[in-house]
């Protein structure tokens, strides 16, 4: 989810690429000068309603966005270890937790200086837990250390495939409204409604934008290596309703266009066979992720966790708002919806393996593939490898697992296409 | 005395068997339904004439249920999966699981996979209970709930039923109350192993039967003049102080519980169905009212000053968390709690 994450280029970045990381500098930057005026900042999960601080003008960071950027810089390991150590916390939960609990704390000295990029301390939270429950115990302890309010939208799960039950939706779109409220009360700002909509509009040509992008990696030969889709996540996360990602998005399909209609790509290497990423990244091994899938010419097209950003919803409908945020996580859908989707992009993908990251970190995630691998592999037919690690935590990572796994699935997608050719 | 013992070792055996129960409800010709830890919605399988069924998995090696389980999730739940697997819970209608935390999530696909000749239904309660509609969802949740289980009882729950129901576990909870405080009148008696056995066969057995049994130990507990307890005095917090091991060790080294903040004892208890006309709203507003639990999301945690009142008021030397690993509400409210309770010596 981290501009600064992927392979290190050999070739200028892009501009698409350039535009991310001026765009996440400038976040940054203003929350920094809100901090320094003496106004509010917030921290808040990756799908929150952020139509509306986005509306009121309240900057608002993303721990877990954070988290990504300082593991992939590897700059994670300590603060692990502080939580670990010092704040007592058991190494059982998700890193990104351990990570950003220990910042939280570490950042209350000024002259704290060693994570990077460096977010100013909170003066409220935004919760939304329909990634997952942990995200709910990590900001209740974050409210609990800091002395800070947590504004809360409780986005349940869905147990079953069928859409969320009026009364379901009806708790939702109460807490939004709830949410609205109180918020217009802790900031003194007055939501203006006009702008709120405008939001929302905008929040819908972003995720149209980003869904057309990825489509575009369908073709075969992909015009992208399927990692560079991790560059551009956190223009969802953070700024899912600003122009700017509308213009980087725009730029971003512009130059996927001129790689079809030159017959290029940002692939390092021959496509010889396509692969569904299954999870985060392992934000502290992506260059050697990166190699590896290089060397066995694999291009990881698509990823479910790339998509988990999309809110989908008719601006203006507040019932439709509360639907989307009640389903827009993929982790949000009982295993059945999730792995019928995943079946159905490794087929539009013409996928010839899914690679799954078994994540130490995320019960949920890993869950979905113990359970729903087999729905993929019967729809589809295509082999699933898993490989144990975790998205911040580096001690869970092999090199020599990865790479044996890697080649074991590489070996029957080969005969697999053997079979099918000959 | 040797009614008293009797007592004791038939919950003992109960607490310790509880395939045994499942087959004798069966063999009455009742249905029972499987109900998963810990906020499951007992009233209504109650209610509509079923034996609600604590499902609590046991000390098992899971061979079977590690094809849909990572091996990171808590015991209780890849003990739960695997005994469905390996058919232990044959003969059970349906199961319901409140969806309390991350591994419920990921168990509610992992049952419907594993174990296909026991329904999930499923149940979430809202975290959010500030907002007024919490209530309403919930409550509208439950009739969710009440309508699949009468559709396997085969009649329909009415709310005159419910009610009965709410009152028998209103009753049940408030005898295990009196047992927990009767108890520590009497730590020769019921020892850490005992008193937890007497806790954790309430799971397995139809309220009103071990609430008979229970205010009957009650009863003869009082009979008895109170035993001075020299050893030492501590509260258990957690999930669930299991294997028995870990309680004869506190025996072992002179050590009764005098209370406890455990998910599978007495956190059940602790907050009575409150008095209204709807009964679903009642069940509802019970869920509103709890506190001091890992599962619940609190605006302001209470859990440690519920820790610290318990500690004053049964004088005790101190708490043993219980940390059940990979259980992640539990892990992340530990060093909260252990530094709290620290600093409260
Ligand atoms: S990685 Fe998994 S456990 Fe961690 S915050 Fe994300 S969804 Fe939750
Ligand atoms: S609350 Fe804890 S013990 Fe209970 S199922 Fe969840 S992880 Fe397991």
């Amino acid at each position: 989810m981290s501009e600064v994450a992927a392979q290190k280029p050999k070739r200028a970045l892009p501009k698409s690429r350039i535009m991310v990381a001026e765009q996440t500098a400038k976040v940054y930057q203003d929350a920094w000068d809100a901090k320094a005026r003496g106004e509010i900042i917030g921290w808040s999960t990756a799908i929150f309603p952020q139509e509306v601080c986005e509306a009121l003008g309240i900057p608002v960071l993303y721990p877990e966005n954070n988290a990504a950027s300082i593991s992939a810089k590897h700059l994670g390991d300590e603060l692990i270890q502080h939580a670990e150590g010092p704040m007592r916390y058991p190494m059982n939960i998700c890193s990104y937790a351990r990570l950003n609990m220990a910042l939280a704390e570490k950042i209350q000295d000024p002259a704290y200086d060693k994570a990077d990029p460096l977010m100013p301390s909170p003066d409220f939270l935004l919760l939304a837990n329909n990634s997952c429950t942990q995200l709910m115990k990590w900001y209740e302890s974050l409210s609990r250390d800091l002395n800070i309010p947590i504004f809360f939208v409780d986005c349940l799960f869905n147990y079953d495939e069928e859409a969320p039950a009026p009364h379901k939706v009806t708790y939702i779109r109460q807490q939004i409204e709830h949410y609205i409220t109180a918020m217009e009360q802790f900031s003194g700002k007055k939501l203006d409604r006009e702008k709120f909509l405008e939001v929302q509009k905008r929040s819908q040509i972003n995720s149209k934008l980003f869904d057309d992008i990825i489509k575009l990696n369908s073709r075969t030969p992909a015009p992208l290596s399927g990692f560079d889709f991790f560059n551009y996540m956190s223009c969802l996360v953070l700024c899912r309703g600003k122009q700017s990602t509308t213009d980087i998005f725009e730029q971003l399909k512009l130059e996927i266009e001129e790689h079809i209609a030159n017959g290029t790509t940002t692939f390092p290497a021959e496509e010889k066979y396509r692969v569904h990423w299954e999870g985060i990244a392992c934000w502290p091994n992506l260059g050697h992720n990166l190699k590896a899938l290089k060397n066995y010419n694999v291009n990881a097209v698509i990823n479910g966790y790339v998509t988990a950003w999309n809110v989908v919803y008719e601006p203006g409908n507040m019932d439709s708002m509360a639907a989307a945020y009640a389903t827009s996580s993929t982790n949000s859908l009982s295993t059945n919806s999730i792995m019928n989707m995943r079946a159905d992009t490794i087929k539009k993908y013409d996928c010839d393996g899914m690679l799954c990251h078994v994540n130490r970190s995320c019960k949920m995630m890993t869950f979905y593939i113990f359970v729903g691998r087999h729905i993929v592999e019967e729809q589809t037919g295509v082999p699933c490898t898993n490989f144990d690690g975790d998205q911040s935590d580096s001690r869970v990572y092999s090199e020599a697992q990865f790479e044996t796994r890697l080649q074991g699935l590489v070996e029957i997608m080969q005969q697999n296409k053997e079979a099918k050719n000959g | 005395m040797a009614n008293l013992n009797l007592m004791l070792q038939e919950l003992q055996t109960i607490a310790a068997n509880p395939r045994t129960m499942l087959d004798k409800y069966l063999a009455e010709g009742k249905k029972v339904v499987g109900c998963f830890p810990i906020y499951s919605g007992e009233e209504l399988v109650h209610a509509a004439g079923m034996i609600p069924m604590g499902i609590w998995g046991g000390q098992v090696n899971p061979s079977a249920a590690g094809q849909y389980v990572p091996i990171f999730i808590c015991s209780i739940m890849r003990s739960c999966l695997e005994y469905g697997m390996q058919g232990k819970y044959k003969g059970i209608s349906a199961v319901v699981m409140p969806i309390l935390c991350d591994t419920f999530r990921g168990m509610s696909g992992a049952w419907r996979v594993g174990v296909t000749d026991v329904p999930l239904i499923g149940l979430i309660q809202p975290q959010n209970r500030e907002v007024a509609g919490a209530r309403d969802f919930l409550a509208a949740e439950y009739a969710a709930v009440k309508n699949k289980l009468a559709a396997i009882a085969g009649r329909p729950v009415e709310d005159a039923a419910i009610a009965a129901s709410i009152e028998v576990y209103n009753a049940h909870s408030a005898i295990m109350y009196k047992f927990a405080e009767v108890a520590n009148d009497h730590l020769d008696i019921i020892t850490p192993k005992v008193r937890h056995a007497v806790m954790k066969s309430a799971l397995f057995m139809e309220k009103s039967a071990h609430a008979a049994i229970v205010g009957d130990i009650v009863a003869e507990l009082k009979k008895m003049p109170a035993h001075q307890w020299r050893g030492k005095r501590v509260l258990l917090t957690g999930i669930t102080a299991e294997p028995d091991e870990l309680l004869e060790f506190l025996s072992e080294n002179n050590i009764a519980v005098v209370g406890d903040d455990l998910a599978q004892e007495s956190r059940l208890y602790r907050t009575a169905i409150p008095a209204g006309n709807n009964p679903l709203d009642r069940l509802a507003a019970q869920w509103m009212e709890r506190k001091a639990c890992s599962t619940v999301h609190e605006e302001h945690n209470t859990r440690g000053d519920l820790l610290i009142n318990m500690a004053k008021k049964y004088r005790a030397d101190g708490v043993v968390i219980c940390l059940m690993s990979f259980c992640d509400v539990e892990e992340y409210e530990y060093p909260m709690l252990a530094k709290k309770l620290e600093a409260a010596e």
